[in-house]
């Protein structure tokens, strides 16, 4: 019998080549949906594991965790500049670091912070950790040098941007890969960056830069943007954070010492002045969404498979009344009729088999795919992992197929052996 | 060897108001030879459905040595045909893709799990005395008095004592048709089965000992 149905798949090779492909693609999206967005889910749980409690002033909590744990560009709310200096005396901390933003270069962010959140996020594999204000640790996806010089820039290429031409920073050490957004990232100090950006104890002007005279139009303005030159040469000064006069922050990484002070934290520290929020917890409402927007895009890729299925069970019906006298040919010539019934019900069943085991690897080469994609974007590591339960999923699946297979097999074994003869 | 007996005959169709088949009383003895003719449309089919249990005796009887097939169900009829019958058709229905060999041997693969010791031997003797030259040729690369050749040697795989033959001439050129002809004639004469053809060609009809005239579903 396997012999005959093998012959037969062989001599039909084309139409079965389609329809395996057919059932390939639309098994690929299913799969494809679900491993991604379990991907993101991993992905995004891993990249926020660093922080364990984040602290802002008041505004979209959300955007407070996507701007600091995942470094997406937006203008945030600054915190008064004392925050910071009772975060770092408060017995409940471990330690806290600001996380600064503005500057990039070429399209990598560049963050001001300090010591602790580089020990936070990982470890060095190359060089050594910032001790002067214009030296930089890079991220393991950032692509340059030891000793390399760069100038940042403010604002992202793609948009308005002005060189910061008369300061640059050197980089002194890399950071372990750590599949987070952190690893497109240049960490410099925050003292340099307040510098930079004319804030900052000894720098005595704001962003006006009013120790250069009024510029006289934009274009001038422009130019003493680029010229402007903080002098960095100087080690970096931890007591400069505890000031009462420090700038402001738009986000701060806190590690409390015990789970009960991440709690009591996290209660005082939201107030009309700051808001405080676990990063976990604004993902698992994230989640929430992404779940429904999976629901919907699930819901569509099991739509599409149905009727990938309903057009397969036509094309096989069809099929089978085509080949009624051969299919009554075998029973006449003294074939049994489970033989035919099971001849049919195989045939379906090697192309479902073929198809859905094709469709999985297909999905799961697209998924790692996607996820290639969006890590060297967003530096987020997207983990396609397959579990137990995505077979159990394709064998269900696979079992509705059967089910439905016997259809046209029951058809083939209603049919009257007498077709075979002329008529 | 088995002998034919036939009461009271009648096959309708919905639509029809004449039978299209109505044979009161029919004797056919064991390892006669006999030839079924008439127009097109005359109930030749109809009558060799019948006698073969490919379709269901709603009125009448129609025993085979005693086996009345209007008392078997479709199972049982199966597996009856499948042990008495021998069965060769205008158009060969040869599988493509499978080899003479297989060919011959499908039926028997397909019901049941594992082919007897022997029955692949009993082919290819088979088809070696049907005169066809290499058994592993493929179906689809066969002439067409070679197909009807191979279908001839499946018919007789598993000793039929009855073997039925419809317009097996009729889609082949003269001299294959002989051939064909020549084969079924001594092949039942080499088992001793009851031979039944139905068809058009007088030359072949006259080779056999009673001939059968059919008109408008009567015998006449």
């Amino acid at each position: 019998m396997l012999g005959f149905i093998a012959a037969d798949l062989r001599r039909h090779w084309i139409g079965v080549l389609a329809v395996t492909l057919i059932i390939a693609l639309a098994v690929a999206l299913g799969v494809v949906v679900t491993l991604q967005e379990r991907a993101l889910r991993l992905g995004s749980a891993r990249a926020a594991q660093a922080f364990d409690l984040v602290v802002g002033a008041p505004g979209s909590e959300t955007q407070l965790v996507l701007s600091a744990v995942f470094l997406q560009a937006a203008p945030l709310p600054l915190m008064e500049g004392d925050v910071l200096a009772g975060l770092i005396a408060d017995p409940r901390v471990a330690w806290a670091a600001p996380v600064g933003f503005g500057d990039f270069v070429d399209d990598h962010p560049i963050v001001g912070t300090t010591q602790q959140l580089v020990g936070g996020l990982g470890r060095l594999v190359e060089g050594r950790t910032f001790a002067k204000l214009d030296e930089a640790i890079i991220g393991a996806a950032v692509p340059k040098e030891m000793d390399a010089r760069f100038h940042p820039m403010h604002g992202q290429p793609q948009g308005p941007a002005e060189v910061h031409g008369g300061i640059s920073y050197r980089v002194v050490g890399r950071m372990a890969a750590t599949g987070t957004p952190w690893d497109r990232a240049v960490l410099v100090p925050i003292e340099a960056v307040w510098r930079v950006h004319g804030h900052g104890a000894d720098a005595g002007h704001d962003h006006d830069h009013d120790a250069a005279p009024k510029p006289r139009g934009m274009a001038e303005a422009r130019q003493q943007h680029r010229d402007f030159a903080p002098d960095l040469d100087a080690p970096i000064n931890p007591a400069a954070l505890s000031e009462a006069h420090a700038p402001g922050l738009p986000a701060i990484v806190v590690k409390p010492k015990t789970i009960a002070d991440a709690y009591k934290l996290r209660r005082d520290y939201r107030s009309a002045h700051t808001v405080a929020v676990f990063p976990a917890e604004v993902l698992t409402r994230l989640y929430g969404t992404l779940g429904d927007a999976r629901q919907v895009i699930a819901l569509v890729a099991y739509g599409a498979q149905a009727l990938v299925g309903a057009a397969i069970l036509l094309v096989v019906v069809i099929h089978v009344l085509q080949r009624r006298r051969q299919i009554g040919a075998l029973r006449a010539f003294g074939a049994p009729r489970a033989a035919v019934f099971a001849i049919v019900w195989l045939e379906v069943l090697t192309l479902l088999g073929t198809g859905m085991l094709a469709g999985f690897a297909l999905g799961y080469a697209a998924a790692r795919l996607v996820s290639r994609v969006v890590e060297t974007a967003s530096g987020i590591a997207l983990p396609v992992i397959a579990t137990p339960t995505d077979a159990g999923a394709l064998i269900g699946l696979f079992a509705v197929g059967a089910l439905v297979a016997i259809i046209p097999a029951l058809l083939a074994y209603r049919q009257s052996p007498a077709a075979a003869l002329r008529g | 060897m088995a002998a034919l007996e036939v009461r009271d005959l009648e096959v309708r169709f919905a639509g029809l108001g004449q039978p299209a088949l109505a044979i009161p009383e029919l004797e056919l003895e064991a390892g006669a030879r006999v030839a079924v003719t008439g127009p097109s449309g005359c109930g030749k089919t109809t009558l060799l459905n019948m006698l073969t249990g490919l379709e269901c005796v709603r009125h009448g009887h129609v025993a085979w040595a005693g086996t009345d097939l209007a008392s078997l169900g479709e199972g049982p009829r199966d597996r009856w045909r499948a042990a008495h019958v021998g069965l060769v058709m205008q158009d060969f229905h040869l599988f493509p893709g499978l080899s003479a060999l297989d060919n011959v041997l499908l039926p028997q693969r397909l019901s049941r799990w594992r082919l007897p010791a022997g029955l692949a031997d009993e082919a290819r003797r088979l088809l070696d005395r049907v005169g066809l030259p290499d058994p592993r040729q493929k179906a689809e690369t066969l002439s067409r008095g070679q197909m009807q050749r191979v279908a001839v040697a499946r018919a007789l795989l598993a000793r039929p004592d009855i073997l039925v033959a419809d317009e097996p001439t009729a889609s082949l050129d003269a001299e294959a048709g002989a051939a064909v002809a020549d084969l079924l004639l001594a092949l039942a004469d080499e088992t001793g089965a009851t031979l039944i053809v139905a068809t058009h060609d007088p030359r072949l009809a006259g080779r056999l000992t009673r001939t059968l005239r059919l008109d408008a579903g009567r015998l006449i």
